[in-house]
């Protein structure tokens, strides 16, 4: 089953030209993953499923993406409900400043999610923690600050934040970045708990850490998507030519 | 050649001249803040000797007959400037918003310095204005018999406070990092719902200085509320005061400064007045520095 299609997807900057016709079908409840050297458009393509490019002036969209079907980019599309379904974890660990419970609280409060029957707030907080293995640490003081967490902790915080809104896709642009080995670590291995139940989306610029998480893995050079397979193929026999060099530390 | 001594060994002389002429700038602006306050104490401070502390409190303010209750004036200084931000902290602050969140890059262009332009007209420009056309405006409004109230003097000072209040919240609105309206926003929260709840929260602080700002500048400003306020001293404390004349204590000084024999009590008490005015300020400044402490030492990965 493949969740998200893109068809002929372009994409520009004022008048440059960022993403030139990608074509990529992700499949459903599988981790994929989108690397590539920086600058090579994958990060922007992975915001482009979410439309959180629309945030940025002078940006422009051609082609189409499909979630389960439905354009993204017509013009009927709800791009708030858009994002409830397909929810996004950025590079950098950003909880708001706000208690630990309020982080959580903030999507479900939003979403009126707390409001329909048989769900409460406090039940919904502590589900997304669980999901997110943050619980255990953080469970005798949600009301802590989120910003006295370390690094690892305010990611997994920001996963949790993410699933409490309950979306089918989860975009991880470079989650680990910002993370030390061992945050990482804890980041990846949430990571295989949530492929259970949801559409992982993951860029990387650490080529292990694609071979170790993902099942698909696509490869991005200036602004083309160069080749997309399932990682064992794309890192152990990889059909083009770029692909090889850049995985094997020859280029990029 | 003279210059080629090796270099670093002689003083730099120029350097030194410089950093001395800074230094006593820097020290007599802090010395002239000091003395002034000093003088003001001097003046000041013999009136809370000089007239019994029952007349001081009282509610009657009638110099010529040795009446000096300061409570009329005080609270009609208090009542302007918490009208006046009452009125101000909702305009201020939406358009605070409305100019950071949800305007274009040209208007924003355009509104900024227009705002900053507002904060420069001249308060008796303002108070002329008030005069012939608010106040016959609230006169009919409101059916009063005169349009001379503590209302119109809060507008004024409304608007007089609102640039300070826009610029100051609107900074504040700026430092809050993009990836917070990102993430309010990639959650499915509409635009609306990240700046309230989301934007607005982390500015708080800054908000806060924002109000306590406004509330300096309005409550030591003279003109405008004396030309507007009716300058009647008596006792604001039912809710239909709000809509009579009131005195301020910057219009007291102002008004009767003039007529008063230096050293005279009357003159004393005038000080005095200043004295009280000069600590409400600085309790409200003081607050907004702590704010603006508070968030410094909160820090935290931005």
């Amino acid at each position: 089953m493949n969740k998200i299609t893109a068809e002929h997807l372009n994409f520009y900057y004022g008048t440059h030209l960022a993403l030139s016709d990608i074509s990529v079908e992700i499949p459903e409840r599988q981790i994929t993953a989108l690397i590539g050297p920086s600058g090579c458009g994958k990060s922007t393509f992975l915001r482009c499923l979410n439309r959180m490019n629309d945030t940025i002036r002078g940006t422009r969209v051609e082609g189409h993406v499909r979630l389960d079907g439905q354009d993204l980019y017509a013009p009927e599309t709800d791009v708030v409900e858009l994002r409830r379904r397909v929810g996004m974890v950025f590079q950098r660990p950003n909880p708001f400043p706000q208690s630990v419970f309020d982080n959580v609280a903030f999507g479900p409060r939003v979403l009126g999610l707390d409001r329909q029957p048989g769900q409460s707030l406090g039940a919904i907080v502590e589900q997304s923690l669980r999901g997110a293995v943050l619980w255990d640490e953080v469970k005798d003081n949600l009301k802590q600050d989120a910003l006295g967490l370390s690094l690892g902790q305010q990611q997994r915080l920001c996963i949790a934040r993410t699933i409490a809104t309950k979306p089918e896709v989860i975009l991880m642009d470079e989650p680990c970045s910002a993370l030390d080995p061992i945050a990482t670590l804890e980041v990846e291995e949430l990571m295989h708990a949530l492929r259970e139940s949801y559409t992982i989306v993951i860029v990387t610029h650490n080529m292990q850490q694609a071979a170790r998480v993902s099942d698909w893995t696509g490869f991005f050079w200036l602004g083309k998507l160069v080749e997309f397979g399932a990682t064992q193929d794309i890192f152990t026999a990889p059909r083009n030519k770029q692909t090889e060099d850049y995985i094997t530390g020859r280029a990029g | 050649m003279e210059f080629a001594k090796a270099p670093g060994l002689t003083k730099r002389w120029g350097e030194f001249a410089i950093e001395t002429i800074i230094r006593v700038l820097g020290l007599s602006s802090i010395g002239f803040v000091v003395m002034i306050f000093l003088f003001l104490l001097r003046e000041g401070l013999p009136t809370f000797w000089e007239i019994p502390l029952n007349n001081l409190l009282g509610t009657r303010w009638y110099p010529t007959f040795d009446y000096f209750g300061a409570v009329p004036l005080v609270l009609g200084s208090v009542l302007v400037t918490l009208l006046a931000i009452v009125i101000a902290l909702p305009l201020g602050l939406a358009t605070a918003v409305f100019v950071r969140e949800i305007a274009p890059p040209w208007a924003r262009e355009i509104l900024k310095p227009v705002i900053e332009v507002l904060a420069g007209i001249p308060s008796v420009v303002l108070g002329f204005f008030g005069m012939t056309l608010v106040a016959p405006l609230v006169r009919e409004v409101l059916g009063a018999p005169t349009g001379l109230t503590a209302f119109t003097g809060a507008l004024l000072l409304a608007y007089m406070a609102l640039p300070t209040m826009i610029s100051v919240a609107e900074d504040a609105l700026d430092t809050v990092p993009k990836s917070y309206r990102d993430a309010g926003l990639s959650m499915g929260a509409t635009q609306w719902q990240t700046i309230w709840r989301v934007v607005v929260p982390a500015a708080r602080s800054g908000v806060v200085t924002a109000v306590m700002l406004g509330m300096g500048r309005a409550i030591g400003e003279t003109m405008a509320v004396m030309m507007v306020t009716g300058n009647a001293a008596r006792l604001p404390l039912s809710l239909d005061s709000l809509f009579r004349p009131v005195r301020t204590m910057t219009a007291t000084i102002a008004a009767e400064m003039g007529e008063v024999a230096q050293g005279s009590t009357h003159y004393h008490a005038l000080f005095g007045l200043g004295i009280i005015l000069f600590a409400l300020t600085f309790v409200i400044n003081l607050a907004a520095a702590a704010t603006i402490f508070k968030k410094r030492r909160r820090g935290g990965l931005r």
